[in-house]
């Protein structure tokens, strides 16, 4: 009888190949969120990051407090408007870069990336020098004597730069449901006698649900928890929720910024959700 | 019912001519295909006929009508696409009813004309699938259902058989052509494949680089070809080419590398000129002793296939030319016999090398 060399017992292949992403996970969102939400129920200190005890009272003060709610529903209105704006923008720009067969096609697509080449301060830098009050726009409008706008320090300077920044991750799923949408069903449409606007609103819109719902959840959520662009062009004036929590974190109200940042991550769960159940609804109901 | 008339349509792409000098009439009730090779032009010129693609000149006309500047949704036509283009995120009701809606019909009258046609294509009780839950062959009727329940001036067909398999697709080619006959719809159809266009059609136009070699019965271009390119593109051929020797009795004379052979021809020719004539394999009559009255060339048999009806021959002849021979299987010549050649001069039909 031969001898055969006992086999290490060894971790099954597809376990040993996750393993990497599983620690970075493990190590980079889990554990924090752990963190965060044990820290949602101590209680706060000003002195030190929290007091002995545990409380709900960071939570309760969150969401009877009119302030707070009103800071929530500023928040997802803001991230609802950005939103709205860059799919009525994206839509566009995207059917004709999924449709173009134009030697310029790799230029258009570079252009619609070209936001996220900068990173988010030097970007904000940008605007501010461009829309403050005595920016270039403001100087040029100075210039003609006309009256000077009010372009940052405002809503309208945040919904701007981060409508901007958000553009590419509408587009890009937008571009990838229309491609796959096969433009003989547009010219079969069109040979029953449909004119390009039902065109668009029977076949078109209906297939491309898909890409709108992916690329709305990703502009509402970054939106939601964007704090560099608000803070830099809203300057203290245009309040989120997330400018809220770090506002709380520089007050070493650490239990309190987190419950107002787990209640913000609720809130806009809840809202991806809703989306989800509802487009999803306009999908079958446009057919 | 409609008539079609096209006069000098052409269309460039950029620089590229992709047909040109197009005239064609098409009568009322008559079943048309555009025959011919991938990029000779039959499917642009559907795409002019449809709308998709407007014409860099000519005109279209629809019963004497001038539809040229006309967009698609405009022309009242049914299309029926290669992939079907079936919506996938509608029933097959929702499909039939799409042209009703855009036309604003009523919702009973909708419901008659679904039930009526999908009667018409033998899918009854389909009406609440998708397209994905339906066989190719199924989807193909759907889409030509779908074509048809706008009741269109014209029916407009792009290879619509070319993703079915091969028996679907010989049963396809009889139904389509019986409902457009008990119809009565004008129809054009593209396709590339000959004995297709040969079984559906009325008439048939044979397109090379973007123009018209012919435009014909079955029988004209498969027995008269007008140029070697349709005689090549559609059946077998043999060509002989020589000199033009002018009228002998009913036929031509050609003086070819053999002899002199006699053949029709449909078109003007002056003795001395260099000509090409064809004839079609199952044509040439195969003798073991020399016939009686009839011109005949002394070959020896090279080759022979067994095709269960047929047999195929390669006979090689005189002058070095292999001629290709199709004989009922029934009559048997062994390779290395020799054979006399009989080349019938109404069977033979000279060809122009381009077209007219």
């Amino acid at each position: 009888m031969s001898e055969r060399p006992a086999r290490p017992t060894k971790l099954p292949l597809g376990l040993l190949l996750a393993l990497p992403v599983l620690v970075t996970v493990g190590a980079l969102i889990v554990v924090p969120y752990v963190n965060i939400v044990i820290m949602s129920f101590r209680t706060p200190s000003t002195t030190r990051p929290y007091a002995p005890g545990f409380t709900i009272d960071n939570y309760a003060r969150a969401l009877t407090d009119s302030f707070y709610l009103e800071l929530l529903g500023d928040t997802v209105r803001l991230a609802v408007m950005i939103t709205a704006l860059c799919l009525v923008i994206a839509y566009p720009a995207a059917y004709h870069l999924a449709r173009t067969t134009s030697r310029w096609r790799g230029v258009l697509y570079a252009l619609v990336l070209s936001p996220l080449l900068v990173g988010v301060v030097i970007r904000s830098f940008g605007w501010i020098i461009l829309l403050a009050n005595n920016g270039l726009i403001n100087q040029m409008l100075r210039a003609l004597e006309l009256p000077a706008l009010p372009l940052m320090y405002n809503e309208f300077g945040v919904v701007l730069a981060l409508v901007h920044v958000f553009l590419p991750f509408m587009v890009l799923p937008l571009m990838g449901a229309i491609q796959g949408i096969d433009p003989r069903l547009e010219e079969a449409a069109r040979s029953l006698g449909a004119s390009r606007t039902k065109v668009f609103r029977r076949v078109v819109l209906p297939l491309s649900m898909p890409g709108v719902q992916s690329g709305c959840i990703l502009v509402f959520v970054l939106s939601c928890g964007a704090y560099v662009t608000p803070a830099l062009l809203g300057a203290g004036r245009v309040h989120t929720l997330t400018t809220e929590v770090v506002t709380m974190l520089d007050q070493f109200l650490w239990p309190r910024g987190a419950a107002l940042a787990l209640i913000l991550a609720s809130a806009g769960l809840i809202a991806v959700w809703l989306w989800a159940h509802f487009s999803g609804r306009t999908m079958r109901g446009l057919a | 019912m409609t008539r079609l008339s096209i006069e000098a349509l052409e269309k460039r792409f950029d620089a590229v001519r992709a047909i040109a000098g197009i005239d064609m009439e098409v009568a009322q009730g008559e079943f048309v295909a555009l025959l011919g090779p991938s990029g000779c032009g039959k499917t642009t010129t559907l795409r002019c006929i449809a709308g998709f693609e407007s014409p860099s000149a000519g005109t279209i006309c629809f019963d004497g009508d001038d539809v040229t500047g006309l967009p698609p949704e405009k022309r009242d036509i049914g299309m029926v696409f290669q992939n079907y283009a079936l919506f996938p995120h509608m029933t097959v009701n929702g499909n039939l009813a799409f042209g009703l809606e855009m036309r604003d019909i009523a919702a009973g009258e909708v419901q008659r004309r679904i039930a009526e046609v999908l009667g018409l294509v033998q899918l009854d009780g389909l009406g609440e699938r998708y397209p994905r839950q339906l066989s190719g062959g199924q989807q193909q009727r759907v889409a030509l259902a779908r074509a048809l329940v706008i009741h269109p001036k014209l029916l407009l067909l792009d290879e619509p058989l070319a993703n079915l398999d091969a028996k679907l697709r010989d049963e396809m080619r009889f139904f389509i052509r019986g409902l457009q006959k008990r119809i009565g719809i004008t129809a054009i159809y593209v396709t590339h494949d000959q004995a297709e266009a040969m079984v559906m059609s009325d008439r048939i136009v044979v397109m090379f680089d973007g123009i018209i070699h012919q435009l014909g019965t079955a029988e004209d271009v498969y027995d008269r070809p007008a140029t070697r390119a349709v005689a090549s593109f559609i059946g077998l051929s043999n060509f002989f080419e020589g000199t033009f020797s002018g009228q002998v009795g009913v036929h031509y004379g050609l003086d070819t590398a053999l002899g002199r052979i006699g053949c029709g021809a449909g078109f003007a020719l002056t003795p001395g000129q260099k000509a090409t004539a064809m004839i079609r394999p199952e044509a040439i009559g195969l003798a073991s002793a020399v016939p009686n009255g009839a011109a005949a060339f002394q070959g020896t048999v090279a080759e022979r296939y067994f095709l269960g009806n047929l047999a195929d021959y390669r006979i090689k002849m005189a002058d070095g030319s292999v001629l290709q021979v199709q004989q009922p299987a029934t009559a048997s010549f062994a390779p290395g016999a020799v054979v006399h050649v009989i080349l019938p001069a109404d069977r033979a039909w000279l060809v122009r090398e381009r077209a007219p």
